[in-house]
């Protein structure tokens, strides 16, 4: 092994042998730990310097000339200034490789190391996910029980009722009556206009609901074009994956051959919005970075084992619906659809009515948090690098008839264990109760249009960035 | 169907219930809901071996019996915390009965069998 270390006394992590293929040889392995330890000895080496040791002389025994201070040459040594030598011992540091914890927190260390010095964000990226472990799958439309609050604490989440004042300002009539027509004319044409077959079975929403909401973005967006020049640069998603993983709290391994470690807790979401639409620029934050750190975060002391959620271990992505290179890196508006096995009827059937919003909410905490964090972490943004600005995004869940609004504060992605000991910071989401857009379809008319509902529609989409 | 206290920690709305092997989610659930008026969640159940290992005094396997767990979770923000069955009462004997000399009895040999408190925790095969 020694024969291998020719390499130049500088090294840094960049140069560790990347991975070109997801298995590692031996060699890389050994060629790894050695270049680690030499580097580490040579920063240390460097930081030390030992006392001047002045070599042991040995005088001799023979009568002294006048000149052998000069002719043993210790003349110059003992007049001449002190020199400064390497150290002579190497520095102690732990192993790389020993079963011991010391030798945990170095590997540890050098890892957070390898990411914070990569040279790309699909490094990044590649280093923080390489790794698969069993984790949580969360998914945001669920019908268990007061899911919302464990999902706020699982993403460190503040709920606040209601949304900023930007969002309450009236709107432009004619753009609002443009909106009315584009939204009546999409519901009338999916609903009474054409004839369709029958839906299938709990999938009524795709019938009915998927098109619809089709037309009303691109409709939206193309008609807002010129009230909102940042829509006209923007892009339209239809049917995105998003996906994120975090790791959050720790647990005891309670079985098997890691009995008795404590092993983060990981999670994983992956969502499938019906339509997103992403800009340029990051939208204008509604509060400063670190406010609302006096409210309260729900704190659930059980596992995620008894929500119930489930394990499962395959490819850990990170993914906002585009990918890193492109321009348009930044979340403006998501719109979701709920239905299905989540009807307003199932929920009043199964005696869970107040579950309804409970449902929506939970769907809007874990498709935003995936979506910022996403956002985030395609910036370069990780656990040890927390965000220096906040990230920001809205949401709109329909079921076709009732609309309910979310928009979302990424304040932090520091939530494991070690990051969140002296974390004020809080995410944000605020929501509305679910609305009605319309009371009923009478005799291919709509009855009861909620004009509130398209205020603050037309009010999110055109909400933008501040900077140019 | 048996309530049971929860061998691991659920959270306050679950309730946990031990029910024949032939009994469903739904039999559970209707159940509760028509009979003792609860409202009621999911249920989950789960069925629970019970081991075949344990052998008498002739050497033959005795089987204890499987059966069904089943976690209801209650609707409407309904909580249940399983009561403390067995409180410990602080008993007062009344004063001059044998209990009461008995206690006293104990309470000075626990006393006798004590250390030394002087010594501050330490052995008595310290010290001279």
């Amino acid at each position: 092994m020694v024969g291998i270390l020719t390499c130049p006394a500088e090294v840094n992590a960049s140069s560790i042998p990347a991975a070109r293929s997801k298995r590692y040889s031996h060699f890389d392995w050994l060629l790894t730990v050695a270049l680690v330890e030499l580097e580490y000895r040579e920063k240390l080496s460097s930081h030390r310097s030992l006392n001047n040791m002045a070599a042991p002389m040995r005088l001799p025994l023979l009568p002294l000339s006048k000149n052998w201070l000069k002719l043993s040459g210790l003349q110059r040594a003992i007049h001449s200034e002190a020199v400064t030598q390497e150290a002579a011992y190497p520095p102690v540091i732990p192993s790389y490789t020993a079963k011991s914890k010391s030798a945990k927190k170095l590997r540890e260390t050098v890892y957070h190391d390898r990411v914070r010095n990569a040279t790309s964000v699909s490094e990044k990226l590649e280093l923080l996910t390489k790794v698969q472990r069993k984790k949580y799958v969360v998914y945001p439309q669920t019908s268990a029980l007061n899911a919302d609050r464990w999902y706020q604490h699982f993403t460190k989440t503040v709920f606040l009722k209601g949304l900023p004042e930007k969002f309450s300002s009236p709107c432009d009539q004619s753009v609002l009556s443009k909106i009315k027509s584009i939204v009546v004319n999409g519901i009338l044409q999916e609903r009474f206009y054409v004839k369709k077959k029958s839906p299938f079975l709990q999938r009524e929403q795709e019938h009915f609901v998927r098109p619809f909401m089709t037309n009303l973005v691109l409709g939206a967006t193309s008609a807002l074009g010129a009230e909102n020049p940042q829509l006209s640069l923007s892009r339209v998603d239809f049917d995105p994956q998003v996906n994120f993983y975090w790791m959050r709290g720790e647990t005891t391994v309670p079985r098997g051959h890691r009995r008795g470690r404590i092993d983060p807790i990981r999670f994983q979401i992956d969502d499938q919005p019906h339509s997103q639409i992403r800009i340029p620029q990051q939208l204008e934050e509604f509060c400063p970075l670190e406010s609302h750190a006096s409210d309260n975060v729900p704190v659930i002391t059980l596992g995620p084992d008894r929500l119930p959620l489930f394990t499962r271990q395959y490819d850990n992505r990170i993914f906002t619906g585009s990918k890193v290179m492109d321009p348009c890196c930044y979340g403006h508006t998501q719109f979701h659809i709920t239905g299905g096995r989540f009807k307003r009827s199932e929920f009043k059937q199964a005696n869970a009515e107040d579950q309804i919003e409970v449902h929506l909410r939970a769907n809007a905490i874990s498709s935003l948090f995936a979506w910022t964090g996403a956002q985030a972490m395609f910036q370069g943004f990780w656990s040890k690098e927390d965000v220096t600005r906040p990230f920001v995004s809205q949401a709109v869940i329909t079921d076709g008839q009732h609309f309910s609004f979310f928009c979302y504060q990424l304040n932090t992605l520091a939530l494991t264990v070690e990051t969140d000991k002296n974390n004020p910071r809080k995410n944000i989401c605020w929501g509305t109760e679910s609305m009605c857009l319309y009371e009923e379809l009478r005799d291919g008319e709509l009855v009861g249009v909620n004009e509130n509902v398209l205020t603050l529609l037309i009010n999110f989409l055109l909400n933008r960035s501040n900077t140019q | 169907m048996t309530l049971v206290r929860p061998g691991k920690e659920q959270p306050p709305d679950t309730v946990q219930f031990r029910i024949p092997l032939e009994m469903t989610k739904c039999d559970v659930k209707n159940y509760l809901e028509k009979i003792y008026n609860v409202p009621v969640g999911p249920v989950r159940t789960r069925i629970q071996y019970g081991t075949n290992k344990k052998r008498n005094h002739l050497n033959q396997r005795v089987k204890r019996p499987d059966y069904k767990v089943a976690y209801v979770q209650l609707a409407q923000q309904q909580t249940f915390l399983f009561p403390n069955v067995f409180p410990k009462k602080d008993v007062a004997h009344e004063p001059g009965s044998m209990d009461e000399i008995q206690d006293k009895f104990l309470e000075d040999e626990r006393q006798r069998q004590k250390p030394d408190p002087r010594r501050g925790g330490i052995t008595d095969w310290f010290g001279f």
